[in-house]
């Protein structure tokens, strides 16, 4: 049996796992109330107006396929207990004993969690899509380039989470230092960057950013009295440095989780 | 390499902590051997060890050959284990925690279901293969490990206090398993009651703090010391 196949049985019965636990169905809500809350107050508040821009389906695809947030939440979710929990919750006993590699145990999670983040993604887009069809009938072109960036955001994530769960001895630490390390810690070398005149554009907050930056509408003119209008430097991170800039991070991520729990003992 | 386990200066440290000192020891093919000692011997580090869960501070560990730090693929594939308490995914049932390990070393398609079946038939969980395993109790998840453990039929079984939590009827039932399972195969296994392990083998290896005190078959260790127990107390240093 090869490795590849191992790989596929790995990936399978982890995939199994994810969508076995309430947390992927949380997930699911919780996508589709915001992105259906989202269009609603696009809509019902008239938000092209109130801005004094044309209402154009390019700034309504800014704003409903903004899934930044949901890139983050889902993919932290699935993989902050992905290495974790085998060491914690003792089932590691059970499944290292066997004849895979750690590469290849790491791997199968790496893309078990990537399928359930891209669904829960996918189904955000093809809410946003059935909308932009709705009322404008018709796409904005970027679109395809903003769900490619998203699922690279969700992979840079996946990745800075499965190396924290494969440096903590807890889950919920691990999903928590992830959280904050995207949430808090970026952002704000992000912001502080910003202010100072440098651009961030090599910080993965900066970069997610660009899922609302491929419609050809600048996210300054679109997100008009937001801090960035102060900003010496724009806050316009360009959608294919953007993508290269994350898709580092989550291989040179991957590398570090998988090189760490190559060496972590079973204590 | 003669012997099913061959183990050759084998030390580990925890940190500054020395938890295993040294050991050597050989269980010969078929041979039933059990590792007795206190609490914090060094047991439970000498069998992840075999398993490859954990990495030696020095010496080598072999299984069948393989040695387990170099091939440790190779070596674990001979090799059906429990280890410490061990726990499920609460999510699978028995049927799909067991089609999962089965697939990880390749068995397939109706070999794999008539094995999964015949050791469910072994453990008493049959008629448990498709709950899932979070309404399980502690004496149903040791049936479950047993069960994964024997599924691929390996030559060799590492056991670690493989009774450990269950209620008297649980450990002689287990022990009954034991009996029917372990034939043509070699047992290594660890424990502190001496009453299962004058049961289950012919021969123990005495361990404390880190150290081989004896490696000796029991009839020898009861003619010496007049009774398992008392060599058991005397080579672990306390007095009677």
């Amino acid at each position: 049996m090869s490795e590849f196949e191992k790989l596929k049985t790995v990936t399978r019965y982890e995939l199994l796992k994810q969508f076995r636990r309430r947390r992927f169905y949380g997930a699911l809500a919780i996508t589709v109330i915001a992105v259906i809350l989202t269009i609603g107050l696009y809509k019902g508040l008239d938000l092209p107006r109130q801005m004094g821009a044309p209402d154009t389906p390019e700034l309504f695809a800014i704003f409903v396929t903004s899934m930044s947030t949901i890139a983050i939440l889902g993919a932290v979710f699935f993989a902050g207990d992905a290495i974790a929990s085998e060491f914690e919750r003792k089932t590691g006993y059970i499944l290292f004993p066997n004849p895979v590699r750690r590469i290849t145990l790491v791997a199968g999670k790496y893309i078990a969690c990537f399928i359930a983040t891209a669904a829960i993604l996918a189904l955000a887009y093809l809410i946003s899509t059935g909308a932009l069809l709705g009322f404008y009938r018709r796409l904005p072109g970027g679109i395809l380039g903003s769900f490619a960036i998203a699922l690279m955001l969700a992979c840079c994530v996946l990745s800075i989470a499965f190396t924290f769960s494969s440096l903590l001895k807890g889950s919920m630490g691990a999903t928590i230092a992830t959280l904050l390390t995207f949430m808090l810690i970026f952002p704000i070398i992000s912001t502080s960057l910003s202010y100072a005149g440098y651009a961030p554009w090599f910080m993965p907050d900066y970069a997610g950013d660009a899922v609302a930056n491929t419609y050809g509408v600048p996210l300054q003119q679109a997100f008009g009295g937001m801090p960035g209008q102060r900003l010496r430097f724009k806050w316009n991170p360009e959608p294919t440095l953007s993508f290269l800039v994350l898709l580092t991070y989550a291989v040179i991520l991957f590398q570090l989780s998988i090189w760490v729990t190559k060496r972590r003992e079973m204590i | 390499m003669d012997g099913s386990i061959v183990i050759e200066g084998l030390s580990k440290y925890y940190n500054s902590f020395l938890a295993l000192d040294n050991l050597s020891l050989k269980v010969r093919r078929n041979e039933d051997v059990a590792l007795l000692g206190p609490n914090g011997a060094g047991k439970t580090t000498t069998l992840k060890l075999l398993c490859g869960l954990l990495r030696p501070s020095s010496g080598t560990a072999y299984i069948n050959g393989a040695n387990v730090a170099e091939e440790r693929e190779r070596a674990v594939s001979m090799v059906g284990a429990i280890l410490e308490t061990p726990e499920f995914y609460p999510f699978f049932t028995p049927d799909e925690t067991l089609n999962y390990l089965g697939r990880l070393r390749k068995m397939h398609g109706r070999e794999l279901r008539h094995r999964i079946k015949e050791v469910l038939k072994l453990v008493g969980l049959e008629r448990w293969a498709n709950v899932r395993v979070e309404k399980f109790s502690r004496g149903m998840k040791q049936r479950l490990a047993l069960a994964q453990a024997l599924l691929h039929d390996p030559p060799i079984l590492i056991l670690d206090e493989p009774s450990l939590g269950l209620d008297p009827r649980g450990m002689m039932e287990v022990r009954e398993i034991l009996k029917e399972a372990r034939k043509g195969k070699t047992v290594f296994f660890a424990s502190h009651l001496l009453t299962e392990v004058a049961q289950i083998c012919k021969k123990v290896a005495i361990i404390d703090h880190g150290k081989l005190r004896a490696y000796d078959n029991i009839a020898h260790l009861k003619k010496k010391y007049r009774s398992l127990e008392r060599a058991y107390l005397k080579l672990t240093e306390v007095t009677i």
